[in-house]
This record gives C-alpha cells, structure tokens and sequence, in this order.
C-alpha cells in the first residue's frame, strides 16, 4: 500500500457510526460441516464406526467455534484525504473499525466507475489505508469497502458494506503557459505591455526631457546625438477580461479524450494561464441554448470557481435534462464585458452555438476558436456511408471557413500536445479585434 | 521451497494424497470411477481456485471481448462452486467402496482435516501459526479419529445389524462427551490489552494484497 500521503489521524480518532453486521459460516466452517455430516451418514448407513472417527474432528472444531464472541455491531470511520481532486491525482482513503473485539478485520475496496484503486484493493488490520487515482472528472462515487470480520478460529464471517463518499474531480488542465493578449487593452493595471506609455518595464519609445521627468530614466546617448536630454519611455503595462467559453452541447469521441474532456481541460488551462498572468478571467458554459455563467475574477481562488461552474452546470453534473439557466442573448455585462477576449473550446457541431458565435462577432467581440474535434462518424465500408463522411466534412470545413472570413482564428487542438502549440500564431502578437 | 509455496502446494499435494490413498486399488463397482472423477475434478479445481485468487475481475463488464467473458465466467464458476466439498464427499464415497481395514479410514480422516486446514490457510493467507489455538481441540479430534478406529476393529459381539449399531453408538456417545468438555479446553482469548497490535486502538497495522482476492 502506497503511504505518500501522511495519514488522517485526528480525522480517524473521531468515533465513526455503528454498523450491524451480518454473521454467517465461513467456506472453511462449510467444508468442515460436509465433512462431518458426509462422516456421520456414511456411518449410519455403513454401520462403520471409523467414519464417526472421520466426522469427529470436523465436528468438535464446529463446536468450539460456537463458543467465541461475535460482535453484532462496529464502529467504521472512513476518511477520504480530500474532498476534491483534479484527474489522475492520488488521493488516500483511511479507515478504522472499532469494537471488533478479538476478531480480524479485513477490507475490501470496491472502486466505483472511473476510479482506478492502484495495485491494492485488499487489506487487513482495525486501520488501513488505500490510495487510488480518479481517471475522469466529475462528481464521483469513491465505491464501496466491504468489512469482513473474521472470528479466532475464522469459522464465520461478519458482512458489512460500507457505502463511501462523493469526490469532486477536476479535469486536469491541460499544459498552457502563453496566453493571447488583445490590442487594445483597458485602461486597468495588469502585466500584459499595452502599446501606450506608461510606467511599465519594455522600451516604448525616446522623448525629449521635461521638468518632472526622472533623472535615471535620460538616454545619453540619444542626448548626446541630438544636442537636447532625451528621455526613455515605457510600455504601460495592463491587464485585460477573458471569458472562457466551453460548449457542452455535444460529447463525441472516446470517454476520456471526448470533445466535452477536451473542452474542460482547455478551458481550466486556460484559466489557470491568464490568472497567472493577473488577468480576471470568467466563464461561460454553453449547453442547448442555455448558459451558466461565472464573471471574471482575479486570484487563484478563481481558478476553482470556474471548475466549479463548470461542473455544476445541468448538463455536466449529469442531472439530465435541457439548461434552464440565462439565456445567450441576455447575458449581463457581467458575464460578458465589452471588450474582453472570447476564448471558445468547442466540437462546433451545434449549428444554433456556431450562430450564436458568428452573433458575438458581429457585435465586436473577439473571438478565438480552439476546435476540440477528435472524433468522426463511424462508417460502414459502403459507398453511401463514404460519400456522407465526405460531406460532414466538408460541412466542418465549411463552419470553420465561414467562422475565418469573420475573424474568427480557429485552432484545432488534440488535447494531447500542449495548447502552446495550436496558439502559438496568436500568442506571438497581440490579437486585433476587427470590426 | 519458501514458507508461503509450502502453505499453497501442500493442499495440492494432500488432496491428491487423499484421492490416491481412497482410490487405490480401484475398484469397478458402485460408480468407482464416476466417485473418481469428480475427487481429482474437485481437488484440482479446488487448487486452481487457490492459485487463480488473486486475479483481479472488472468491476464493468461492458464491451468485453468473447474471450475476456469466457475467462471472467471460468473464474465466476470456479469461484462460486464448492469444489472441496465435492471432492470430500467423493473421497469419502471411494473409501466406502473398499473393504478397507478402519485404520485405512482414520489414516484417510486425518489427511482429509489436514486437507481442509491447509486450504484455509492457502484461501486466507494466514501464517499455520493460526492453527495454534485450535491444538488442543485437534488433539482430542485425533484421539476420536484413533477410537473410532479402534471400535471399528473390535470383534462384533454377535452376528446381525444390532451388534454394528451398538458400536455406532458408542463412537456417537464419546463424540458428544468431547462436545461437552469442549467448553473448558477451548476457553476464548482473553482481551487484548490496548495498544498491542490488533486491539482498536493500535497504529496501522495494515497488510496488503496485490490485486485484490
């Protein structure tokens, strides 16, 4: 069992709830009752006494066994070492039994759906501990741990089913560590060189010295060239409003690296690149129309909001049914503020949220289109089914031509490789917002 | 050979002892060779059980190939069937079927509760230090095993079923004697003192098991 992670044991001292066990023979007791049973009718019919020999053992093994103490009820805590946890993080489960007298406890982990247990699923003592990795993001069932309470002689078995608790799973994000910057910024301190004057760090420019100006910031060699002080310029540095955009109308693709997978991950790289980079950054998932939405914000703490409003949205936290949340075409300036860059994770296979993307354009937003399409439609080997692969093709095509005659840059990204890549033509210079 | 290949071949080798030891020399009546089949089928299954425990079987079971279904519906049935009660039952039908002398049976009764000891030892991965508080009770079980035998032995007073049913009665009765004082040889562990490793409030004292049971 792996033990990285230092156990919870204030958490574990904590009495946990009391819990029935069932009681019954273990295989060993029934093997032995076969034995003696076989033994003692074998020596009625036979009328062969030895046999009552051969169930003799068997039987007075049975019979002690009767006398030991079974506890009808334990105490079991579980603990997991997070409540929380991005995809492929390790994360500790402890758990104690209390009240289990002489017998022997022995765990078994039964992981729930997309939860990977490592190479430990079994363990025995009052307190073990387990380690295993969430695989894909979502609120997830740790599973289940059967307790099996074995007495002295392991002659019967106490059954208890311990259901585990919920985890939030994260999508990890993936790797991302330069950012998109717009021309034109707002007039808000950030980090980012905007192409004004200011009080920044990078060369803007040489001007000629005025009262007031600081000593140290004169270029003598320009002075000396022009006869006149000259004084160096710099860039003002600010920061500027990202909204994230993840449409999550379609799930296509292997589970794991599906379209959605690929689209949470973008999304939180990038949140987590442009929170490093002091920006505020919001979030806005799109599901049928509908939309749940975060505002931008600064500082880590944002990070996690915008997993959470991801997550929390109908569609994802998998409550079923359509969105009823804002609609697109009403959403505050909160949500979305003037100016801001749009950076969109999305299959575009939704026509309604291609529209409602060619809708932003038009009324000034920037826009960026990161295509999170992995997956085509399954085809049979026939002629027909070969020639309506080509046309859904050549529709794709059409979207994402449509979408850069209004530009709109669309990026494909295979969620494999780093989004620096796929960016990398929009990261070296700073993105224009035509109208 | 290493303490825990000793604790997982010695089922194998006394299952195979038992059939041999309850089979030789084989005879052609009474379904003998049907009584034989299914002790080898059981002790073998029974030991391929004991060796196949720790193959870990996915908790989904969708999309599966034909084989891995195969495979994961071998190892449902292997699990599931209680192949050493089987093969106890035939092995104790092949005894029956020789005019076997009553040591020959009590031989037979030993090795089969050596047989059953070591395959729990084999399925719960305990140490035969296991078995320790359980002597006393084996002992006066091998001291039953050797009485039977010896009522077994001893000439019938008479001719006639009476005479056998007596004999039967009196192993019957010296079970039940055992039975009643078991209570004083078997008295249970005393309580662990806290903090000693087992009781509820000792440190982690957890053992693992590769890929689950």
């Amino acid at each position: 069992m792996s033990s990285s992670i230092t156990p919870n044991e204030r958490l574990l001292r904590v009495p946990g709830p009391e819990l029935a066990l069932h009681w019954r023979s273990s295989r060993h007791a029934r093997r032995l009752l076969t034995l003696s049973v076989a033994g003692v009718f074998i020596a009625l019919l036979a009328r062969r006494p030895e046999f009552a020999g051969v169930a003799a053992p068997a039987l007075l093994l049975l019979a002690a066994g009767r006398a030991q103490r079974r506890p009808a009820r334990i105490s079991v805590r579980v603990r997991p070492s997070a409540t929380r946890a991005f995809e492929g993080e390790l994360v500790a489960l402890d758990v104690r039994a209390e009240g289990h007298g002489d017998s022997h406890v022995w765990w078994t982990l039964h992981p729930g759906p997309d939860i990977d247990p490592g190479d430990v699923t079994a363990a025995e003592g009052p307190q073990a501990r387990f380690t295993f990795t969430p695989e894909r993001w979502g609120r997830r069932q740790i599973g289940t741990m059967d307790v099996v309470l074995r007495d002295r002689w392991r002659l019967a078995e106490g059954h208890l089913t311990v259901t585990l608790p919920k985890l939030d799973c994260y999508p990890a994000p993936a790797d991302q560590r330069t950012t998109v910057v717009l021309r034109r910024l707002p007039n808000r301190l950030g980090e980012h060189p905007a192409r004004t004057s200011g009080e920044g760090i990078e060369f803007f420019g040489v001007r000629e010295y005025v009262p007031g100006d600081r000593q140290r910031s004169i270029n003598w060699p320009a002075s000396t060239r022009r006869g006149r002080l000259q004084v160096n310029t710099f860039a003002a540095e600010r920061s500027q409003d990202v909204v994230l955009l993840a449409d999550a109308t379609s799930d296509v693709g292997v589970p794991g690296s599906s379209a959605l997978d690929l689209a949470l991950r973008g999304a939180a790289a990038a949140a987590r690149a442009y929170l490093e980079g002091r920006d505020r950054v919001g979030v806005i998932t799109y599901q049928w129309g509908g939309v749940s939405w975060l505002g931008p914000g600064l500082g880590r703490r944002q990070l996690y909001r915008i997993i959470d409003s991801m997550l929390a949205s109908p569609v994802l936290a998998n409550t079923g049914g359509y969105a009823r949340g804002a609609s697109f075409r009403r959403l505050p300036r909160a949500a979305l503020p003037p100016g801001a860059l749009v950076v969109v994770f999305s299959p575009l296979l939704d026509q309604r949220f291609v529209e409602t993307l060619r809708d932003m354009r038009e009324r000034g937003f920037t826009l960026l289109v990161v295509d999170v399409l992995n997956a085509e439609p399954p085809t049979r080997w026939r002629r027909e089914d070969r020639l309506a692969k080509r046309i859904w093709r050549m529709e794709q095509e059409a979207i994402r031509f449509s979408l850069r005659e209004l530009g709109v840059p669309v990026v494909h990204w295979d969620g494999v490789q780093s989004l620096d890549l796929p960016l990398a033509a929009h990261t070296r210079r700073p993105l224009a917002a035509r109208r | 050979m290493t303490g825990t290949a000793a604790i997982r071949g010695a089922p194998v080798l006394l299952g195979a002892g038992c059939v041999a030891w309850a089979a030789a020399p084989l005879v052609n009546s009474g379904w003998a060779g049907f009584a034989l089949f299914l002790a080898i089928l059981g002790v073998a299954a029974g030991t391929l059980r004991l060796v196949l425990a720790g193959v870990p079987t996915p908790e989904e079971s969708y999309l599966l190939s034909a084989p891995v279904r195969f495979w994961l519906k071998f190892l449902d049935i292997l699990r599931l069937v209680p192949w050493e009660e089987g093969a106890l039952v035939a092995i104790l039908w092949l005894e029956v079927l020789h005019p076997a002398p009553p040591w020959h049976t009590a031989v037979l009764g030993a090795a089969l509760i050596g047989y059953l000891l070591a395959t729990h030892l084999a399925e719960s991965g305990a140490s035969p230090e296991a078995l320790r508080p359980q002597a006393r009770v084996l002992a006066i079980g091998a001291g039953l095993l050797a009485l039977g035998a010896g009522a077994g032995m001893l000439p019938a007073v008479g001719p006639g079923a009476g005479s056998a049913l007596l004999r039967l009665v009196a192993a019957g009765a010296l079970i039940a004697a055992a039975g009643l004082v078991l209570p004083y040889v078997a008295a249970p562990a005393p309580p662990t003192p806290p903090g000693s490793p087992g009781s509820p409030g000792s440190p982690a004292s957890g053992r693992g098991t590769p890929g689950g049971r």
